[in-house]
């Protein structure tokens, strides 16, 4: 390996590693699994859960969304 | 010459940052709190502006300048309060939590999760003027409710998202006390949040 490509990796693992592993007991494993979904294209799951929670609040309350949304609409 | 040469490099950097935001957030946020330039904010300054001079347009609803640039001056110091009370809170919490913050990286880091926040704001004002509310029960007004409600909720995600990795890069501290200074600035940004809708500068919190 090269001087320079040497301490390219050098610089980039002192850059990754710099914050200590985040780690949540038992829930690590969930906790790890949840965020790797999330530091790539997290899009299809904003998304995803973001269809699942406009489908809930409709369950929940009916027609009345439409009376949120024009509330969030004079929001801005 | 230098000064234009770094606006670019700057405007470069901001359109990579704005890319790297959607596609790889965690990366990014690393890169923003480790090289970030405080001119990359004054291209998140722009963007704001454009949606401030847009929303003064709408709520005045007529030309009349002194009225226009009334409303304008108060969107930018409503907004501009909310980031310094933002940050200087956040900076203070995590300070108190064993934090180690430097304000100016937090200062980018925080305007960056601005980004979700004007894209809200900006095309929530174009679709009052393109669609004006009331929303109707009709099938037609339920289904653009629901898509509006996704967009919203799919943006508000990308934010949520972007404030953890501003508390997690910025202040270098781990989940549970990056929820205790969530939780501990909460109230005064809640306060905040009351004392604009009470004074009629953002009904929906400009954070």
């Amino acid at each position: 390996m090269s001087d320079a490509t040497y301490q390219k990796f050098v610089k980039r693992w002192e850059e990754v590693t710099e914050l200590p592993p985040q780690t949540l007991g038992p829930l690590t494993g969930i906790y790890k699994q949840f965020a790797r979904r999330l530091k790539v294209m997290p899009w299809p799951w904003f998304i995803g859960v973001s269809f699942l929670v406009a489908v809930a609040f409709y369950i929940v309350f009916g027609s009345a969304i439409a009376t949120l949304v024009t509330i969030l609409q004079r929001g801005f | 010459m230098e000064s234009v040469s770094l606006l670019v490099v700057d405007a470069i950097t901001f359109g990579r940052t704005v890319v790297g935001l959607l596609t790889r957030p965690y990366e990014t946020y690393r890169r923003i709190t480790k090289h970030g330039r405080l001119g990359e904010v004054l291209f998140i300054t722009i963007l704001a502006a454009a949606y401030f001079a847009l929303a003064s347009l709408i709520k005045v609803a007529a030309f009349r300048p002194f009225l226009l640039t009334e409303q304008f001056l108060l969107l930018i110091v409503g907004a501009a309060s909310g980031v310094l009370l933002s940050v200087g809170s956040l900076c203070v919490a995590g300070l108190l939590l064993g934090g180690s913050p430097a304000w100016n990286k937090l200062m980018i880091a925080w305007v960056y999760t601005l980004i979700p926040t004007t894209v809200w704001f900006l095309s929530t004002s174009m679709l009052y003027v393109v669609l004006p509310p009331p929303r109707t029960t009709s099938t037609a007004g339920i289904a653009f409710s629901l898509l509006f409600l996704v967009f919203s909720s799919a943006l508000l995600w990308w934010k949520i998202t972007l404030a953890y990795l501003t508390l997690r890069f910025a202040l270098k501290l781990d989940l549970v006390r990056n929820i205790v200074v969530a939780l501990a600035c909460a109230p005064i940004l809640a306060g905040w949040s009351i004392g604009m809708y009470k004074l009629g500068i953002f009904k929906v919190p400009f954070l």
